[in-house]
């Protein structure tokens, strides 16, 4: 007892001391993590990846990138974002490598024509996967298995119409959401105008794929639709057992396909990133090894992503140039 | 960055201006969950708190401690419960409220209840004990009491009201949960903010928050020459 007070004591009779080593503590603290931190920014040992909710929420990368930093030593952090915001992130030099899926915004991105200097060089084709609709198993809008893309939306748009079915769309500049729209778009839809402030029956949640999933899956009138890649889909399908999938690609129909290409950071525009252990990485992951990975990752059994790296054509919405497949081959050899 | 925020500067004029009808729709869910929810957690919360800022009874500082702990109630928390509630799966799911408006106003009113129990009870509190007295010297009953204590303690209150309408109308992850950000329907000034930031509209993003900024000084302004109104 009379050790606390005296303690107490000298607490108070030297309380400007306590006080200075008080906020030498708290403020020396903060300033190693911040010296951390920017230690840490300029390790080449560690790279920043922005990246697609697809990639990171079925798990992949946590499959794959153990096992880069096991060979490399390399430590990745990875941004799970949206395609359009992954693509900021990189603009901006923000990150050092983004792995996103929206080809036709891949392709500005590295573009070099119009006298810019590009944002990303050297894309390379990584794997692909297929987006799926799914919805409520009662299938109000009566999808068949063997309708063509062009039918279902077709049938999604009279059900809409009607008020029999409602879609969920990403709304949020995702490649999920740009996919939609294209699909929408190749039977001459543009939803913003068609449902114009309908959210009961188009809604646009503006959230990532888990959360608009989620909400398909709640709809009141259990009449909800929504695309969705079948990586994701794989993640849930057995949470939300009375969604299923109600439509998918058929045979020789490419607009379903979902390739995913990787892009280095131009280090001309942003000469912070760290290109050298980018360059590592992506050889990682279009080396044989690496798209060996890829193809082994399953859940529930299911194959999710097909690598695609070099094997790319016309028919997987994701043509590869001799000129990628020769750059790539000396970051490669690291791993086969 | 500095380019960003002046291009969100002339993109707020220009939206407010051009009525831009996205822009009128999250205003309008915003103020209509906020105020409606502060309002009806006005009408529940102001009698209790100034109940138990009034009266001495068994087990006050637990229940003070209680509200206490409440007012900093973590709103995701209450995001969650209610959702939980409101799913399909939930007590209320039936009811088919989830991803409503009204589903924001129950999470945002749940939250506001104990800010205003609380800043209510201590502003009952923080009168003068010698008006008390003199009041019930006058002859006055416990309800005569009671009114002579809000009205003198009124700054108080509406400051409370303010602490409960600033806290809803800025709060992100309940509203983001239970309204699900719905283009048209349950989209508000915080959750759009997140979704244009993600997509890289950082000139609407900062827009929005600019809006949001102005709005609630005019509001609070408003509010700060009422209560001087009558010196």
């Amino acid at each position: 007892m009379s050790g606390k007070r005296s303690l107490k004591t000298i607490i108070s009779e030297h309380k400007t001391v306590f006080l200075i080593i008080f906020i030498l503590i708290i403020g020396g603290s903060f300033g190693t993590f911040f010296l951390l931190d920017i230690l840490s920014a300029r390790n080449p040992s560690r790279i920043t990846l922005a990246t697609t909710t697809s990639t990171y929420d079925s798990g992949l990368l946590d499959y794959l990138l153990p096992e880069f930093t096991q060979k490399t030593g390399i430590e990745v952090s990875v941004l799970s974002v949206g395609t359009g915001q992954a693509l900021v992130y990189g603009e901006n030099g923000d990150v050092d490598v983004i792995l996103v899926h929206s080809r036709s915004r891949e392709d500005a991105f590295v573009n070099d024509s119009d006298l810019q200097t590009p944002y990303g060089i050297n894309r390379a084709c990584v794997m692909y996967n297929d987006f799926i609709i799914v919805g409520h198993e009662n299938n109000p809008a009566e999808l068949l298995p063997n309708n063509s893309i062009a039918t279902v939306m077709t049938k999604l748009k009279e059900g809409i119409d009607i008020g029999n079915s409602t879609f969920y769309s990403r709304g949020d500049g995702s490649g999920t959401y740009f996919k939609e729209l294209f699909l929408w778009e190749n039977i001459n839809v543009t939803p913003d105008v068609e449902w114009f402030g309908q959210p009961d029956k188009y809604t646009e949640t503006g959230q990532g794929m888990a959360a608009t999933l989620q909400m398909t899956y709640q709809d009141a009138n259990s009449q909800g639709y929504t695309l969705i890649d079948r990586g994701t889909w794989f993640s849930f399908n057995d949470t939300y057992t009375n969604l299923k999938i109600l439509a998918e690609s058929v045979v020789g129909e490419d607009n379903l396909l979902n390739p995913y290409g990787v892009i280095p950071i131009n280090p001309a525009l942003h000469s912070h990133v760290k290109y050298n252990s980018v360059l590592r990485f992506v050889g990682f992951l279009t080396s044989d090894y690496g798209q060996n990975l890829i193809n082994s990752y399953t859940k529930n059994g299911e194959t999710l992503f097909h690598a695609a790296f070099g094997m790319c054509n016309s028919t997987h919405n994701c043509p590869t140039t001799e000129e990628e497949v020769s750059f790539w081959k000396s970051y490669q050899q690291e791993f086969d | 960055m500095s380019n960003e925020i002046i291009e969100g500067i002339l993109e707020a004029i220009y939206l407010i201006f051009t009525l831009n009808p996205e822009v009128w729709s999250v205003i309008e869910v915003s103020f209509r969950v906020s105020l409606t929810s502060t309002f009806f957690a006005a009408l529940v919360a102001l009698p209790i708190g100034s109940f138990i800022g009034l009266r001495e009874f068994r087990g006050k500082r637990f229940l003070s401690n209680l509200i206490n702990t409440f007012m900093g109630f973590p709103p995701v928390v209450m995001g969650l419960i209610v959702f939980l509630l409101l799913s399909a799966g939930g007590i209320f799911g039936s009811l088919g409220l989830l991803y409503s408006t009204t589903a924001m106003i129950i999470a945002q009113f749940l939250l506001a209840v104990p800010i205003i129990i609380g800043t209510g009870k201590a502003a009952i509190e923080s009168v003068d004990p010698a008006l008390k007295e003199t009041v019930l010297s006058l002859g006055a009953n416990e309800r005569q009491l009671w009114w002579e204590l809000i009205k003198h303690s009124r700054k108080s209150i509406i400051a409370g009201f303010l602490v409960a309408f600033g806290q809803a109308i800025s709060e992100v992850g309940a509203v983001m949960i239970v309204g699900g950000n719905i283009r048209w329907a349950t989209r508000t000034f915080t959750t759009s903010i997140v979704l244009q930031t993600r997509m890289g509209e950082f000139g609407m993003a900062i827009a929005l928050g600019i809006i949001l900024i102005s709005i609630a000084f005019i509001l609070n302004y408003g509010l700060t020459r009422l209560q001087g109104g009558d010196k």
